[in-house]
């Protein structure tokens, strides 16, 4: 009678974890003073990742650990939060080419929120939704790279695809960054959960994806987003970061630069803060030849860590 | 010959249990996510399954030959069965389990609610843990059928556990390099249904084979 005991016991106490947690909003504050000062590395292993905190004066970089190595996932100079430090983020602004007007944004991983603090001060009345899944990086987020969530930026503790499968909201930008350092969940690259997200997404939203480019899995990735979304454009802002931009509209064509708004009639309040004409000077051609014959990655087929291992064959005409 | 067939299909019912951990995580991930609270309460249930089904394969090899008999065919049908609803009822089950215990957003979060818990822990028992415990009850029928043909009860038990233990290794090994980058789930749990079946039916033949005469 002890065993069946035990494992009531363990059953009664699972439901004494604690619940879904959504950041109660504050106020905007400035980063703590002792964030300012020295250089300092600080390590944190915690349930889903190996983190690495390195503040260089204001300059204040998140990394974590893969097994390709150490990875930048953001960095905030906490002196000039507006100024965005990593090349992709400001990339992710292109999504205003698409759907200039975006009133509802989802973003499945936080990093170092350096994206978030730009958007709220170029979107004021924009809600920006964002879903996290390891609760160290956002502590972390607002210890040491001094976000503070406020009610237009909430941050909610959950594996993402969970999030989107229940969430009944629609979503202007949905923005998929979720990674663990260098690599993303099998079950955030497939045709369902790509489906899942259009699902969320606007009639004239926008999905973005941020990949990693330099293995084979980039070309799956693309397959796959094209299996779901009828129009695909890609930026390149740095080795290793491919941003794709998808819409499900067939018309008006958005694969055509010449076609996009002006950069001047998007957003004033990007000027001093974000230069989308150098952001437009990043988009690149789908490499058709080896997307063609990439595999479509689904829940039932998706060997993400084989295709990630193995080196992208363009390199010489990347991308 | 007898003993190459027979150990042959001890590392097959290894090979068949651990690797099919390994799709087990394939077919959770889509509604549960990868964490590292999915795994533990699928090695969770594996473990118990083992437990449960050696258990119940040391009762079952000391019944009587007759009833021991009838006990191999029930566990076996029981075991092909249940394989067969995860092969093809896996997908509506889990999200009739997921949808049922994490209605909303409210029920998640990260390191797993109530819900959440139980919504994985019964998906593991629902798909995984009748499958894996006919499979381990025959570890122990196999031991006896050793001892019964003169190898010392000590050394039958060691040889089976290292056979199938190399069987489970090779199982994780295929699945993980091999099977799983090349082959859908989905038709990765069809093989696996008919290996159970044919490794199985064999087995149980081997299993009701006469002993060998004792030596004079």
């Amino acid at each position: 009678m002890k065993l069946p005991r035990l494992l009531a016991s363990l059953l009664c106490a699972a439901p004494l974890l604690p619940a879904a947690e959504t950041t109660a909003p504050k106020s905007d504050a400035a980063p703590p003073a002792a964030a300012l000062a020295g250089d300092s590395t600080e390590t944190y292993d915690t349930l889903y990742n190996h983190l690495t905190v390195e503040r260089h004066g204001t300059l204040v970089e998140l990394r974590a650990r893969s097994r390709r190595g150490v990875f930048l996932e953001s960095a905030v100079d906490l002196a000039d939060p507006l100024n965005l430090q990593v090349a992709y983020t400001r990339t992710l602004f292109a999504a205003a080419y698409f759907q200039s007007k975006p009133a509802r944004v989802l973003m499945l991983g936080l990093g170092g929120a350096g994206f978030h603090r730009l958007f709220a001060a170029s979107y004021p009345a924009a809600v920006l939704q964002t879903v996290e899944l390891d609760p160290k990086v956002f502590e972390l987020c607002q210890t040491a790279l001094g976000f503070q969530p406020t009610a237009r930026t909430p941050v909610t503790l959950v594996d993402g695809r969970m999030f989107v499968k229940r969430d009944p909201a629609t979503y202007d930008w949905i923005i998929l960054d979720a990674f663990r350092g260098g690599y993303v969940p099998p079950h955030l690259k497939t045709e369902e959960f790509y489906r899942e997200c259009a699902a969320r997404l606007t009639d004239q939203g926008v999905f973005v994806s941020n990949l990693d480019d330099e293995t084979a899995l980039y070309f799956s990735d693309v397959r796959t987003i094209q299996a779901v979304f009828a129009q695909v454009v890609l930026f390149y802002p740095e080795k290793g970061n491919v941003i794709a931009f998808a819409v499900k509209y067939q018309t008006p064509v958005i694969t055509d630069p010449a076609k996009w708004p002006a950069e001047a009639s998007l957003n004033p309040r990007f000027k001093g803060k974000l230069d989308l004409a150098e952001v437009r000077a990043q988009h690149v051609p789908v490499p058709e030849a080896q997307v063609r014959t990439a595999a479509v990655l689904t829940d039932d087929f998706a060997p993400v860590e084989f295709l990630n291992v193995i080196k992208a064959n363009n390199a010489e005409e990347k991308p | 010959m007898i003993s190459v067939v027979f150990y042959t299909l001890v590392v097959v019912l290894g090979i068949l249990s651990m690797g099919f951990q390994m799709l087990a995580s394939r077919l959770l991930s889509p509604h549960y996510g990868s964490s590292i609270v999915e795994w533990v309460w699928l090695i969770s249930t594996f473990l118990a399954a083992f437990s449960t089904g050696s258990l119940l394969g040391g009762w079952i090899s000391n019944r009587p030959p007759a009833q021991r008999g009838l006990l191999q065919g029930i566990a076996a049908t029981l075991g092909v069965a249940s394989l067969a609803v995860t092969a093809f009822w896996q997908k509506p089950m889990l999200d009739w389990i997921e949808l049922k215990f994490i209605p909303d957003v409210a029920q998640m979060n990260d390191q797993g609610s109530g819900g959440m818990n139980a919504a994985v822990f019964l998906s593991c028992m629902a798909l995984f843990f009748v499958p894996v415990t006919t499979l381990s009850s025959f570890g122990p029928q196999c031991v006896g059928w050793l001892a019964a043909r003169g190898t010392p009860p000590g050394k039958a038990s060691g040889v089976v556990y290292a056979v199938s233990t190399f069987g489970n290794i090779a199982g994780v090994m295929m699945t993980v390099f091999v099977l799983i980058p090349n082959f859908r789930v989905s038709h990765l749990l069809d093989v696996w249904l008919g290996v159970a079946l044919v490794s199985l039916t064999g087995l149980i033949c081997i299993l009701r084979s006469a002993p060998k005469p004792a030596a004079k």
